[in-house]
């Protein structure tokens, strides 16, 4: 559904290009998410997505048409893009928040209520956030915060939904559950396209990955093609294994420690135990 | 009748009450029944005057640089996603008085200052414009409000340049005008600023949709379908006009743009257009007020009404802080 | 008027070019702004007190035609302590109905009822005082007031008295106004007598270089637009600022120690300060203890006792001249 062909972007000022040569694709009916180091390019891609960085070359295409032949609102009806933060300065109720994401449906045609509450219902029963809705989004909790925010971009209404680091700031219990609620949108036919930084996770939901490294492509496959020690020793530039637990059936990364360091001389003090 | 509702009533009524206040009380006492009849064009000629060239201006003009001041809190609190934003930001309150003072100085008639004034606050706010384009991260509110402070700053020493040496007319004239005052008001001038105010006002009220999504950061509006930077500028430029016209009209009355977007939003409005709307009768309920206080307080002498709404909006500002969790 | 001269300066500003849509816009709004401004100060007050067939007596210092009145006003405004000193000296006392609360000369002025501020009057309180005539200070932050008067069909009568002759104007408009003009004459006459014989008593006198501060910080002087330069002049002395045009100029103290002045003539708070501060040491007057406080009570008002102001001063340049 959404399709990177050999696209390059260069930030103004840079030396060299913070993507090159990348062409990727998330289909519909499946996880796609992209993976890296910090700084190889995986944001750029988003922010490409959101019109904020213009290409040196290539193109990315939305079903099949050149994202810029198409307005803005246009590829926000298709695409929901869930940012890696939003801080609001003045926090609305979950209710309001949420018809913002209606916005690009705004002046279509005017049988647009009936529309946008549906979509609303749809997409709060999807995220399962009936409970929270009278609520203002400043007393969510960080877990609660993330599933309001999918609901938001379930409520544009689009086919694709994109998600920048998603599960950041969240424990173990809430990122989780957002997996899950993204693995069953994907299930139900959306195209889940995530950028993460999370790989174990991403190995056990995610049906395509793609390894970013120094803004070119590393590897790209399922997560047994691209989960391979050699490969992401070199793109991490850190040892470490990838096991296989047989209790999750997906490839796992463990880092091994590293070279060991000169350690600083430990004076015992008496308040120590 | 929701309770959000009946606050919102209960703000349009306190409004029409003090307006009618505004215009039986002042320096002269007059019963109930003389300014009803001045009203209607009987009774004592001195008496009408009093009422209908006098106080029936000065109030109309009070509505509307209160609510112009109200929606432009408004908006640029919303654009710039900061709850300290007000209307003179942009540099509009610096260039107006640079404009002000360089017409005083230059004994201009008292019909120019005005229009001194507005174009010195236009010009302050291209200026602004223009340095925010210069540094990187155009779009950065921060940016643009760094600019504002500089244009203000500017200006600030431009108007301490024209004044060290002038007479004391002049330097009498200039802090007359920066302190605020409707008592000049003429149905002329209500006029105009009507027209701003009411246009204006209807187009941030129109992109009142807008400043709700831009709330949410620049990333997340794009993700919207909206034209961030683009958007963001439009209600800056209108903004600022509406509060150049203000100025304009009536001087530097601050305090009312900063603090009555925050009592509108504690009374429960939601979205920006609610934000907006209520910002406009809050804030004309307030200067009406002030000006009322002004007149009375110590007659025959009046007080500068850009001290009242400070004094009346101060302690409505540390209420505010202390309810920030 | 403001229009053409509006529109003048407005044109050619839209004619320049203009970079980006948003520059014209702006400049658009700009233009649409200026006009109404500039109609609303180019229109006359609907109302114009029917006078025209009165004999003009002036224009005054707001442009506006004084006539004479049919009738002597009875209740008159004066805003001003000069012109509230003039009424009374010109007998018309009784008919003051308000003053300003700087007004308080003569004594009797006390007993008039007080309208609050001179500059930026009232003018509600103004109306309800139900005046005939209304005497105001010519600056500009009195235009809006003036015209809200003449507005609702009261004759306003507005004098900025800087000189000795401005006083002389404004005594002989007030008395064509008041109905008094033989009276006003008198009060000139004896004004201009008194100025006569301190000029001759002190016109073959060595002339005293004299500084009259009065501010200092930032050091104000009195220049050679004031009425006081004259009397100084009048007095047997030279005012060393007798250059500059402006009636109080702003000065820096090097430039009077330059000018080396004899004697330095001040308000007594003035004085005070003076003395105290030793940065005044610098002046030769000082070191000569040649620092001399006014008679506040009849120097520094440009009224009926400039006459007495001259007398005051020649006393301190010249001891002994009018006994």
């Amino acid at each position: 559904m959404i399709a990177f062909e050999r696209v390059v972007v260069r930030y103004r000022g840079a030396d060299r290009d913070a993507v090159h040569d990348v062409s990727l694709e998330a289909r519909r009916g499946r996880m796609t998410a992209i993976v890296g180091p910090n700084g190889s390019g995986k944001s750029t891609l988003v922010r490409v997505l959101l019109g904020r960085q213009p290409l040196v070359s290539g193109r990315v295409l939305l079903d099949d048409r050149d994202l810029r032949t198409l307005s803005r609102t246009d590829v926000a009806r298709r695409v929901a893009v869930v940012t890696q933060r939003e801080e609001l300065a003045f926090p609305p109720p979950v209710r309001e928040y949420l018809a913002l994401g209606r916005f690009p449906h705004r002046g279509a045609r005017r049988a647009g209520a009936a529309a946008d509450r549906d979509a609303m219902e749809r997409a709060v029963a999807l995220a399962a956030v009936r409970p929270l809705l009278d609520r203002t989004v400043d007393t969510l909790s960080g877990g609660e915060w993330q599933r309001v925010r999918i609901a938001r971009a379930l409520v544009q209404g689009g086919d694709a939904l994109v998600l920048d680091e998603p599960t950041t700031y969240l424990d173990i219990a809430h990122e989780m559950e957002a997996f899950e609620l993204l693995a069953q949108l994907a299930h139900d036919g959306m195209a889940v396209l995530l950028v993460s930084h999370q790989l174990n996770l991403v190995a056990r939901f995610a049906q395509h990955l793609v390894l970013l490294h120094g803004g070119r492509v590393a590897a790209s496959g399922t997560p047994d093609d691209v989960m391979r020690g050699e490969v992401l020793e070199r793109v991490y530039g850190w040892p470490l294994v990838v096991t296989r637990d047989p209790a999750v059936g997906a490839p796992a990364l463990v880092p091994l420690r590293g070279r060991p360091r000169a350690a600083p001389p430990y004076t015992h003090r008496p308040s120590d135990p | 009748m929701t309770r959000r509702a009946g606050r919102w009533a209960a703000a349009l009524g306190v409004l029409v009450v003090l307006m009618l206040l505004s215009v039986a009380l002042g320096a002269v006492r007059l019963s109930p029944a003389d300014t009803v009849r001045a009203l209607l064009g009987r009774g004592d000629p001195t008496v009408i005057t009093i009422v209908r060239v006098l106080r029936m201006p000065r109030m109309a003009l009070a509505v509307l640089l209160g609510a112009g001041l109200g929606i432009s809190g408004a908006s640029l609190q919303g654009v710039m996603r900061n709850p300290l934003a007000e209307p003179y930001l942009l540099g509009v309150s610096g260039g107006a008085a640079v404009g002000a003072v360089i017409a005083v100085s230059l004994g201009a008639a008292a019909g120019l200052v005005p229009i001194a004034a507005f174009l010195g606050a236009i010009a302050a706010v291209s200026v602004a414009f223009l340095v925010a384009q210069a540094a990187p991260g155009r779009g950065d509110s921060r940016v643009l409000l760094m600019a504002g402070v500089i244009v203000g700053a500017f200006a600030n020493a431009a108007i301490m340049l024209l004044l060290a040496n002038a007479d004391a007319d002049t330097v009498r004239g200039a802090l007359w005008w920066m302190m605020g005052s409707v008592g000049d008001a003429a149905w002329g001038q209500v006029g105009w600023l009507a027209l701003y105010v009411s246009v204006g006002g209807g187009l941030l009220v129109a992109w009142a949709r807008e400043i709700d999504i831009l709330a949410l950061g620049e990333d997340a509006a794009a993700g919207l379908g909206l034209d961030a930077d683009r958007a963001a500028r439009r209600v800056y430029l209108v903004a600022s006009l509406v509060a150049a016209a203000t100025v304009a009209a009536a001087g530097l009355v601050g305090f009312v743009g900063l603090v009555v977007p925050h009592i509108a939003r504690r009374m429960g409005a939601g979205g920006h257009r609610a934000v907006i709307l209520g910002s406009a009768v809050i804030g004309a309920a307030l200067v009406v007020a002030a000006d009322l206080i002004a007149r009375v307080a110590l007659p025959p002498a009046e007080l500068p009404l850009g001290a009242v709404t400070a004094i009346i909006g101060v302690p409505f500002f540390l209420v505010q802080l202390r309810r920030l969790r | 008027m403001a229009a053409p001269v509006a529109r003048r300066a407005v044109v050619p500003a839209l004619r320049t070019s203009c970079p980006n849509q948003g520059c014209l816009f702006l400049r658009l709004r700009a233009a649409l702004a200026v006009a109404p401004f500039v109609f609303a100060a180019c229109s006359r007050p609907a109302h114009q007190p029917a006078r025209a067939h009165a004999p003009v007596i002036d224009v005054d210092d707001f442009g506006d035609t004084l006539r004479a009145p049919a009738v002597p006003p009875a209740r008159i405004v004066s805003l001003n302590p000069t012109t509230t000193e003039i009424v009374f000296a010109i007998g018309a006392g009784a008919r003051l109905a308000g003053r300003s609360q700087w007004d308080s000369w003569p004594d009797s002025a006390r007993r008039v009822p007080s309208l609050g501020a001179a500059v930026r009057p009232n003018v509600e309180a103004v109306l309800a005082a139900r005046p005939d005539l209304v005497l105001l200070y010519a600056s500009a932050d009195d235009r809006p007031a003036a015209a809200r008067l003449r507005q609702a069909g009261i004759p306003v009568a507005a004098w900025r008295i800087d000189r000795i002759d401005d006083f002389r104007r404004a005594v002989r408009d007030l008395g064509a106004l008041l109905g008094d003009s033989a009276r006003a004459a008198t009060v000139v006459d004896s004004v201009d007598r008194t100025l006569a014989r301190v000029r001759a008593a002190t016109a073959s006198l060595p002339r005293v270089s004299v500084f009259m501060p009065t501010w200092e910080n930032p050091v104000i002087a009195i220049g050679g637009g004031s009425f006081l330069d004259e009397l100084i002049t009048i007095a047997g002395g030279r005012n060393i600022y007798a250059d500059l045009a402006a009636p109080s100029p702003t000065v820096a103290l090097e430039d009077v120690v330059r000018r080396d002045p004899d004697v330095v003539i001040t308000s007594p708070d003035g004085r005070a300060r003076i003395l105290a501060d030793p940065l005044w040491r610098g002046l030769r007057a000082v070191r000569a203890g040649r620092v001399y406080a006014y008679d506040t009570t009849v120097v520094g008002r440009p009224s009926v006792v400039l006459g007495a102001a001259a007398v005051s001063i020649a006393r301190l340049l010249h001891p002994g001249i009018l006994p």
